[in-house]
Formats: structure tokens, sequence, C-alpha cells
């Protein structure tokens, strides 16, 4: 089988990229596209599309935290939840500060890495 | 985010209206806020794990103008240091962006024109990817018309300057960070994307959604195969939360009458 490492220079691993990255990926935009320019704005089938984002995202976040990897799985669920919720706190307490949140969920996490590393 | 920036075109009557590459300004302007950060811290692991990968820099570059999906990228360079053959690559990276799907199917009608060439249309939905989606999607609605699909590229021209960026410098860089500065970084994308989420909630079904997801997420994992668990997520947990705003919606016309 073909590795990407062994295609020798020139303009062959740039083609590897685009059939065996790009176009896997960009399928479901290309979809979306043609799917997309029949939704009505007020469609509530928008809404539902908007939600299963909503949820899939936050299915991302909840992955990253709860089964992390590499450094991250060195601090204890409860510390990662810990930051997690710290961040939060900063986002309500400073009216809604998105940048707030992630610089004290970092704090937090950066050193909870700290504590528990020693 | 403390003070979002005006969306709406306020000016008076006196002033000139904001031109499209006015709106542009504003959507770059609003990314230098934090996405460009996140981005930024984001994409350094991916130009670092490229070098691993032991692929030009050039190519690592492309990589994120093409593919633009962090998850994508991750799964397509460590499937390469794997030494993975390229068909099981493809269908990896097929299956963690399917979740582009609905971001693009739910952003797509605010940024459609109606005199919009396919080749437009199909650039921008290229652009879109998570960061994109999160910082637009509740407030494009709020936008003048005319306004939308230049603020959007001017966001996403953002994120995608600080994301090629950073490739370079990760690639450079390929350092062994403290343990500590590793996990901070694989922080930022959790803690962003769930202030940004919180912050996007309008109504219940928002917070249903967000709610659903990040509790589902470990339930369905023991029961649908890698790869399909994310889109099982997303449909059970987006379907929960909209027929919920249904019932919600229904309860209040009826206790109104």
């Amino acid at each position: 089988m073909m590795q990407l490492d062994q295609w020798s220079g020139g303009l062959w691993p740039y083609a590897a990229l685009v059939l065996f990255g790009f176009l896997p990926s960009e399928v479901w935009r290309m979809l979306s596209v043609f799917i997309g320019r029949r939704i009505d704005e007020a469609s509530p089938l928008l809404e539902w599309v908007r939600a299963v984002s909503t949820a899939l995202l936050a299915g991302v976040v909840a992955n990253i935290i709860l089964t992390p990897s590499g450094a991250l799985a060195s601090v204890p669920l409860f510390a990662r939840l810990g930051a997690m919720a710290f961040g939060l706190g900063v986002y309500a307490i400073t009216g809604k500060s998105v940048i707030g949140a992630v610089l004290a969920g970092e704090a937090a996490i950066i050193f909870f890495a700290w504590w528990f590393g020693g | 985010m403390s003070e979002p920036q005006p969306l709406t075109n306020k000016t008076d009557a006196a002033a000139p209206p904001i031109s499209s590459w006015g709106w542009f300004g504003r959507g770059f302007r609003h990314a230098a806020r934090l996405p460009m950060f996140v981005m930024a811290l984001t994409f350094l692991g991916i130009g670092s794990l490229a070098h691993e990968a032991n692929v030009s820099l050039g190519f690592a570059l492309a990589s994120t103008l093409l593919i633009w999906a962090g998850p994508a990228q991750v799964i397509f360079f460590g499937a390469v240091i794997q030494g993975l053959p390229l068909p099981a690559i493809a269908l990896s990276v097929s299956l963690s962006s399917v979740r582009l799907l609905p971001m693009c199917v739910s952003l797509m009608p605010w940024l459609r024109r109606r005199d919009q060439g396919l080749g437009v249309a199909l650039y921008t939905a290229h652009l879109i990817a998570v960061t994109g989606w999160v910082e637009s999607i509740r407030r494009l609605p709020d936008m003048p018309e005319a306004s939308r699909l230049p603020w959007f590229l001017g966001l996403v021209h953002g994120l995608v300057f600080a994301a090629a960026i950073s490739t370079i410098a990760g690639y450079w860089l390929a350092a062994e960070v403290p343990r500590e500065i590793a996990a901070g970084l694989l922080f930022v994308t959790p803690i962003y994307f769930t202030a940004a989420l919180v912050r996007n909630v309008r109504e219940p079904v928002d917070g249903m959604a967000l709610a659903f997801g990040f509790a589902l997420s470990p339930l369905l994992k023991p029961f649908v195969s890698a790869g399909f668990d994310l889109l099982a997520v997303g449909v059970i947990g987006g379907t929960a939360a909209f027929l919920g705003q249904r019932w919600l919606n229904a309860r209040r016309a009826g206790g109104a009458l």
C-alpha cells in the first residue's frame, strides 16, 4: 500500500493531500451548498440543524474533557471539570466575557497540571 | 467579548453607510479580539504534528488552507505518522468532517445572495469551520442583510491568516513544551467553545442542545462505533432539544389561551 512519506518530492504529495485529505473533508461542505440553498431562513428545519450542530460541538468538548489525550490526561477528571467550571464562573461574573473565561480556565488548568504533576 | 462590537448599522442618516470592505474589516477585527488567538494556539500543535509526520512546510501549510478543519488535520497527520493506508486515512478524515455538514447547512442561508455564483458559494462554504460557525451563527441573523457575507468573510480570513502563520510557527518550533503548557494548549479548544456556546444561548433550545450534547457524549460512546459517535450525539441531542423547544412553545401558546 502506498504511504505518503514514500512519495518522492514534486507535486505528488499535494495530489495525495487533495485526494485523501481535502476532498474527503470538503465533500460535506459541497453538499451543504446544495442543501443550504433550498432552506428558508425562517424554516424550523434550520433551527433543528442549528440544534444538531450545537449538540455536536458540545459532544466534541465533552470528548476532550472526559477522555483527553496527551498532557491533558495527566490532570485528574475533577480538576479538568473544575478548571472548566472556574472559567465559566469568570464568564458569568465578568458580564459574559469569553476572553475572561478562556484566560481563567487556562490559568486553572496550567495550575492543576503543575500541582498534580509533582 | 465583554463589549460586543456593534453589529447593526446604527449610523444616522448623515453618516455614510458602511461599505462591504468596511464590514470585512469589522469581521476581521472581531476575529482579532480572541478567535484568532484561539486558532493560533490550536494550529501550533498542528504545525508541530505535521513536522513529526515528516512532510514539507509547504505541505503543512497547504493542509491548513485546503482541509481547513483542525480535527481532520490531526487525524490526517496522525494516520500518516502511523503509516495507515491512504484510503483508510481518507475515510477517517471524512468521518471527522461530517460535523461540517450541519454547521454549513445552518450557516449558508445567511451567507447566500440572490445572484451568487456557485464558485463564491463553494468558496464561502470552504471557509466554514467550527470557530467561524460558533462566532457567527448567532450574530449573522441580527445583522443587515448586505453586511453578513462581507463581515463573515472578514472574520474567517482573519482565522485563516492566524492559522496559517501558526502552522508555520508550529512546524519550525516543533519543540517539546513543558507538560503544563501542553495541557494548557489542549484545554484552549474545550474552554473556548464551551464559553462561546454558552454565549450563543438565546432560547431554551440552545441551552438544551448544549446540555444534551455534553451529557450524551459519554453515554453513547460505548454503544456507537468510533467516528459515528459524534454524529449520533449531534442528531439525538439536537433533535431532543428541538422537540423540547417545540413542546415549550406549545405549552406557552396553550397557557396564553
